[in-house]
C-alpha cells in the first residue's frame, strides 16, 4: 500500500522563506498509528527523496490533529533567482508514492 | 465616543464572553457576502481581517506593489468598513496592502479614504506603520543585535543600505496602543496575523495563551474547518477556552480539523513565536461542542526574556523576461538538457560581442523538471513539453534584447539527429517574449533584538 492510498493530505508548503514543510494527515487514529509506527516515514526515507542529508529533516508526530509533519531547509530561499515554487505548495509528489 | 472606546468600556464594566469575527485571511481577494452578513448577526465585538504575508515573495515587497486587484481590494475594503461602523464594533486589519511597507499602507489608506468620501462615513482612524528605520537597523547591526533567521546569513550594511524596502511585523502591542486611543478603525503595516485578534482580549485580560492560540487559527478565516475555506469565522472567548463556528453553515469546524490547523505554514505545531514571548501548544486541547463547533483550551504563554521583531527586507537585482514556448519533438525533449546550455553559449556569444555578460539566462522546461526539486533519474520523457526562458539583467532592454536572441536561435538550433529542420518550438501567440519588470529577492529574514519593540510601530490617527 502506497501512502496515497492512505493518507487523506498530503501537502506541501514553505514554512517561511527558508523552510519547507510538508503535512500528511489521515482520516481514522487507526490510520494515523498504522504510519506513524511504521518505518515507512524515516528522516532517512525522506532525505532520500529529497536529497537532503537526513540529519536536515524533522518529523513530528502530531496525534491531536492525526497528522505527520516533516520539515525540510529549502534549496533556494523562496522568491530567489532560480526557484521553481515560490509558495512550495508543489513539493509534495515524491511523498505520495511511499510504500507502508 | 468612537468604537475601540465603547467596546472597552463595556467589557470592562461587565465581564462577559468576547466575540471575535475573522472576516479575511486575504483582504482583497473576496470576502463571501453571505458568510460575513452571518457574522454580522452573531453581534461580534471586533472584526479582524488579515491582509498580507511573506509567502507572495519579494517582489511585492521590493516594489510597494499590492498583490490583490484595486477592484477587489476596494470590494472588500468597503464591505468590512461598513459592516464594522454598522455594529459600532472595531475593525482591525493587518499587514496592509500584501506587504505592510509605507507603499502598501499608503495604497490601502488611499481606498479606505476614497470609500469615506464616497459612501459618506465619518469614523476615527488608527494607522501603524511598519516600515524600519535604516538608521537605527545599521546601529543595531553593528552592534548585534541582528541575528538570521533559519540559517539566513549574518545582516551587512551592504543589504540594510540596498533594501528597497524594509518592515518588521509588529506584535499585539501597537494594536493595543491603537484600541486605547479610542479609534473605529485600525490600519496596520506589516504584522503577525496574531496581534489583529489577540490585542482586544489581552487589553481585556483574557489570557495571552488562549488569546494568541485563537487569533493563529482566526487570522485564516474558516481553513481550519471540514471542508477549509474562505468564509468568515467567529470565536467566543472565555477565560477557559474559546469556542469556533464558520459562518458559512456547510463548513464544520471539528476537533481533529482545529487541531490539524496548528501544522499550516508552520515549521513547529506545538511552538509559536511572537515577539514578546512564545505559545506552546502542548497541553492544548479539542472538543466538540456540537457537529460544528469546536472549544479549544489548554494553549500556554511565556513571556520572553529576549523579545525580537522579524524583519523583512526586498532589494532589487534586476528587469525580468521570459520567452514562453512548447515543445512536441520526442528528440529535442529527451535532448533539452544538454541542448539548452548550448542555445545559451549562443546566445551568450552572441549578446555579448559589445557588452559584458551582465545577466542570467534560465530555462525550465515544464513536464520534465520545472517544479520539482529532486526527480527521479529513470523518469519516463512527456510527449509535450512547455519551456520557459528566463533573463534577469541590469535593464528592461537588455533583458528582453537576451530572450528574443534566445528565441531566435532556440527555434532554429541544429542538435544531432534533428529531423524537424524548420523550427524547434511551438509559440501560442507571437512576440513569444515578455518584459514582466522589475525582479526582486528576499535580502533581509532576520530576527531584531530589541527590549522595546512596540516602539519601532507609530501610531497616529485620523478622523475621516
Amino acid at each position: 500500500m502506497k501512502l496515497s492510498d492512505i493518507a487523506q493530505v498530503i501537502r506541501s508548503k514553505n514554512a517561511g522563506p527558508r523552510r519547507l514543510t510538508f503535512d500528511i494527515m489521515f482520516g481514522s487514529d487507526a490510520d494515523y498509528q498504522r504510519v506513524a509506527q511504521s518505518p515507512a516515514i524515516s528522516a532517512e526515507v525522506i532525505g532520500r527523496l529529497y536529497s537532503v542529508p537526513a540529519g536536515e529533516v524533522t518529523i513530528f508526530p502530531y496525534p491531536v490533529g492525526r497528522a505527520i509533519k516533516i520539515v525540510l531547509a529549502r534549496k533556494i530561499m523562496a522568491g530567489d533567482p532560480g526557484d521553481f515554487d515560490v509558495y512550495g505548495a508543489q513539493q509534495h509528489a515524491p511523498l505520495l508514492g511511499i510504500e507502508l | 465616543m468612537s468604537a475601540s472606546g465603547r467596546v472597552l468600556r463595556e467589557l470592562r464594566a461587565e465581564r462577559r464572553p468576547l466575540r471575535l469575527l475573522g472576516a479575511s485571511g486575504q483582504l482583497g481577494y473576496g470576502v463571501p457576502t453571505p458568510a460575513f452578513n452571518a457574522g454580522l448577526a452573531r453581534k461580534p465585538d471586533m472584526i479582524g481581517c488579515d491582509m498580507g504575508s511573506i509567502d507572495i515573495g519579494p517582489t511585492y515587497l521590493g516594489k510597494g506593489e499590492v498583490a490583490t486587484s484595486p477592484q477587489s481590494t476596494r470590494r472588500d475594503l468597503r464591505k468590512v468598513l461598513h459592516g464594522a461602523l454598522s455594529l459600532n464594533v472595531p475593525l482591525i486589519i493587518g499587514s496592509a496592502g500584501s506587504a505592510g511597507a509605507g507603499a502598501h499602507l499608503d495604497a490601502t489608506l488611499e481606498i479606505i479614504r476614497d470609500i469615506a468620501k464616497t459612501d459618506a462615513l465619518s469614523f476615527r482612524m488608527a494607522v501603524i506603520r511598519a516600515d524600519i528605520d535604516r538608521g537605527l537597523l545599521l546601529e543595531a547591526v553593528s552592534g548585534g543585535k541582528v541575528t538570521g533567521l533559519d540559517d539566513m546569513p549574518d545582516l551587512t550594511e551592504e543589504e540594510v543600505t540596498e533594501a528597497a524596502n524594509i518592515v518588521g511585523q509588529m506584535g499585539t502591542g501597537p494594536f493595543r496602543k491603537a484600541l486605547e486611543m479610542d479609534v473605529d478603525v485600525i490600519i496596520a503595516g506589516r504584522a503577525c496575523d496574531t496581534g489583529i485578534f489577540a490585542a482586544l482580549p489581552t487589553l481585556l485580560g483574557f489570557p495571552t495563551g488562549l488569546s494568541v492560540h485563537m487569533a493563529k487559527i482566526i487570522e485564516c478565516a474558516s481553513l481550519c474547518c471540514v471542508p477549509g475555506g474562505r468564509d468568515p469565522i467567529l470565536a467566543i472567548l472565555d477565560d477557559e477556552g474559546f469556542v469556533l463556528e464558520s459562518m458559512n453553515p456547510d463548513r464544520w469546524a471539528t476537533p481533529i480539523s482545529v487541531a490539524a490547523h496548528s501544522l499550516y505554514e508552520q515549521s513547529d505545531p506545538f511552538t509559536v513565536h511572537e515577539p514578546d514571548g512564545s505559545l506552546d501548544l502542548t497541553n492544548a486541547q479539542y472538543v466538540a461542542v456540537d457537529d460544528r463547533r469546536a472549544r479549544v483550551s489548554g494553549a500556554a504563554w511565556k513571556d520572553s526574556a529576549d523579545p525580537t521583531i522579524k524583519l523583512e527586507g526586498a532589494r532589487w537585482i534586476g528587469e525580468r523576461a521570459l520567452l514562453l514556448a512548447g515543445s512536441a519533438d520526442p528528440r529535442f525533449i529527451a535532448q533539452s538538457k544538454d541542448l539548452l546550455p548550448k542555445v545559451a553559449i549562443v546566445v551568450r556569444d552572441l549578446v555579448c560581442e559589445d557588452t559584458p555578460e551582465d545577466y542570467t539566462l534560465r530555462f525550465r522546461v515544464y513536464g520534465v523538471d520545472g517544479v520539482r526539486m529532486n526527480v527521479p533519474p529513470d523518469e519516463a520523457m512527456p510527449g509535450e513539453v512547455f519551456l520557459m526562458a528566463e533573463c534577469i539583467a541590469p535593464t528592461r532592454e537588455r533583458a528582453s534584447e537576451v530572450v528574443r536572441t534566445c528565441k531566435q536561435f532556440l527555434l532554429h538550433y541544429g542538435y544531432p539527429g534533428r529531423l524537424s529542420t524548420a523550427g524547434n518550438i511551438a509559440f501560442p501567440f507571437t512576440p513569444p517574449e515578455i518584459s514582466v519588470g522589475p525582479a526582486y529577492r528576499f535580502t533581509i529574514y532576520h530576527l531584531l533584538h530589541l527590549d522595546d519593540v512596540d516602539a519601532l510601530f507609530p501610531v497616529t490617527v485620523e478622523t475621516l
